[in-house]
């Protein structure tokens, strides 16, 4: 019941908050032409939003290819890509001495045989309060795989398009401030429900300087170029805001790679195990 | 695919924000992996409880404690004898060529040869493994309706009956394995700086298919093959369309010479890529032996 009621009651607030507090304005958002059209799916649509003021406006719709934006929401392949992110790059420093690297072991404790003892070769065999460990851990253990390049492709999708699902996406013009003062940017988040974190997502790595100056000193609030847009981000931030220019570049790429006929040769570099 | 999408994302925009403390993988889909406690991991290591299986004192191949062995029981009969000596031709069916066409993967308005059907990256072919070209079978001869001109390595009549009731040309054509090697990846085979090699001629057991104007063969006669094609159209009764009268009848009539492996460059040219030029060879000796 509640799950039917829900998704309703966020598009009337939506709806409300688009007619009430948005103005559409007429400035020209050119239309996008999608690559690779989809022939089972429609284009979605998205508002393009402006930065330069803290009043939300409308500046107009683009389209979304839906097999970026509206793929199957895999979550076990969004949690293989997040595994492998925070693994790829982990390397375990947890380490237990063995039975020779132990000090001291060296003289048998006391005869073979007569004592009525245990036979015992070493006060440090693992048996011994203080002695070596047998199979520990031993450092240093790199945990680095490779995730199969498709899967990889396949989480960003997931992740976009469940960021677009979830009204976490959003779409604006340009990254351009008109001021470098953070309370501007923390009032302009706040006003629009974006939650306390968000990402900034530009196709290129030299953002504008006033957004780069008012985010500096905010740490919840980041900049990320396209070429380091990664699952692992997109799901630590609440919202996700991509200029239009990002999105284009983010689409073609990912398109490029779900399109090429080369993928065999393509992918083989990846493999770590080849011989 | 796109319905179940669809239902999954609508869903989601029922449920809390999806973030790193709420994902999870499929369950079972990873198993921990567990050490073994004991001596050598506390197992046996797949070879049992004692006897011949952790001894390995194995009775030899066959042997049956006394009995006459199976192997020596009948007379041989070599089934496969010289099976793996005998050329491959791997199989790609009409409807799959009919499909690389209708989606662009394939040129038209091109002579279609090996070539170019090895660089869709559909066809896969191994050399090495006495693959000799695309056997083209006739699945989807039905509905086959592309006019082109194609050259295959082998073709059934009935293949060769879809193609030409269409308006279009078919060839079958031999090529040996440095051609094939060559053709297998065109830019990685010019970046080797290497003379395009001659085709060679097909082996003896092979001429008498590649000079078979029935089989359209590339050595057989061409005025007997425009005989035969009438032959074909009268025994499937079909009209053969007139190529001759074809706004694409040059394309059509475009053949390789029996010497050549790529369409407008001769064995003994090199293709430099890098500077985008052809060298072809002056010396007479050289011309005299690239010669078709």
């Amino acid at each position: 019941m509640l799950a039917n009621i829900l998704p309703k009651l966020r598009n009337t607030t939506s709806l409300c908050r688009y007619f009430s507090s948005a103005l559409t304005t007429n400035e020209n958002i050119e239309p996008r032409h999608l690559q690779y059209p989809s022939v089972y799916q429609k284009p979605r649509q998205i508002w393009v939003e402006n930065l330069d003021s803290i009043d939300e406006r409308k500046l107009g719709l683009i389209e979304l290819h839906p097999t970026v934006f509206a793929a199957n929401p895999r979550i076990d392949i969004i949690h293989q890509n997040v595994r492998w992110q925070q693994l790829y790059r982990y390397v375990s420093y947890a380490h237990t001495k063995l039975k020779f690297e132990v000090r001291g072991g060296g003289r048998k404790p006391w005869p073979q045989k007569g004592l009525g003892k245990a036979r015992h070769s070493s006060i440090r065999s693992p048996l011994w309060k203080g002695g070596g460990i047998a199979h520990g851990p031993r450092s240093p253990t790199p945990h680095f795989y490779m995730l199969p390049f498709y899967t990889r492709i396949n989480g960003l999708t997931s992740t976009l398009s469940i960021k677009f699902a979830q009204d976490d996406l959003h779409v604006v013009d340009n990254l351009e401030l008109p001021t470098d003062e953070k309370s501007f940017l923390e009032e302009l988040v706040k006003s629009r429900n974006w939650g306390p974190s968000v990402l900034f997502v530009d196709d290129t790595d030299i953002m504008p300087r006033n957004i780069t100056a008012a985010t500096d000193e905010i740490k919840h609030i980041n900049l990320m170029p396209v070429y380091g847009l990664n699952v692992y981000s997109m799901l630590k931030y609440e919202t996700l805001v991509i200029t239009r220019s990002a999105i284009d570049l983010i689409e073609s790429k990912i398109l490029e790679n779900l399109n090429r006929n080369d993928d065999k040769t393509f992918t083989g570099k990846y493999k770590v195990n080849q011989v | 695919m796109s319905k179940s999408a669809d239902k999954a994302l609508n869903l989601l925009r029922s449920l809390p924000r999806l973030c790193l403390g709420n994902i999870r993988d499929n369950p079972g889909s990873r198993s921990s992996r567990k050490r073994g406690r004991g001596q050598h991991g506390g197992d046996k290591h797949g070879a049992g409880n004692k006897g011949s299986g952790q001894r390995q004192n194995y009775m030899r191949l066959g042997y049956e404690t006394g009995n006459n062995p199976f192997y020596l029981r009948f007379p041989n009969e070599p089934y496969y004898k010289g099976h793996h000596l005998k050329r491959q031709y791997p199989p790609m069916s009409m409807l799959d060529l009919q499909r690389l066409i209708d989606l662009n993967r394939l040129d038209m308005s091109k002579p279609i040869d090996l070539v170019a059907i090895l660089n869709t990256g559909v066809f896969k072919l191994k050399p090495d493994q006495h693959q000799f070209g695309v056997n083209l079978t006739d699945e989807g001869a039905d509905i086959f309706k592309a006019k082109i001109n194609l050259e295959v390595q082998w073709a059934s009549e009935l293949v060769i009956a879809a193609v030409e009731k269409a308006g279009g040309v078919i060839t079958t054509a031999y090529y040996d394995q440095h051609s094939l090697q060559a053709m297998l990846n065109t830019r990685k085979f010019f970046e080797r700086g290497i003379p395009i090699p001659r085709r060679m001629t097909p082996p003896a057991d092979a001429i008498e298919y590649y000079t078979d104007p029935t089989k359209r063969g590339y050595l057989a006669d061409p005025e007997k093959i425009s005989e035969e094609r009438l032959v074909l159209a009268q025994k499937y009764g079909y009209t053969l369309p007139k190529i001759e009268e074809d706004k694409t009848y040059e394309m059509l009539t475009q053949r390789k010479d029996p010497r050549q492996i790529f369409f407008g460059l001769n064995p003994g040219w090199v293709v430099n890529l890098r500077n985008k030029v052809i060298l072809k060879p002056q010396e007479e000796k050289l011309v005299e032996f690239y010669q078709s």
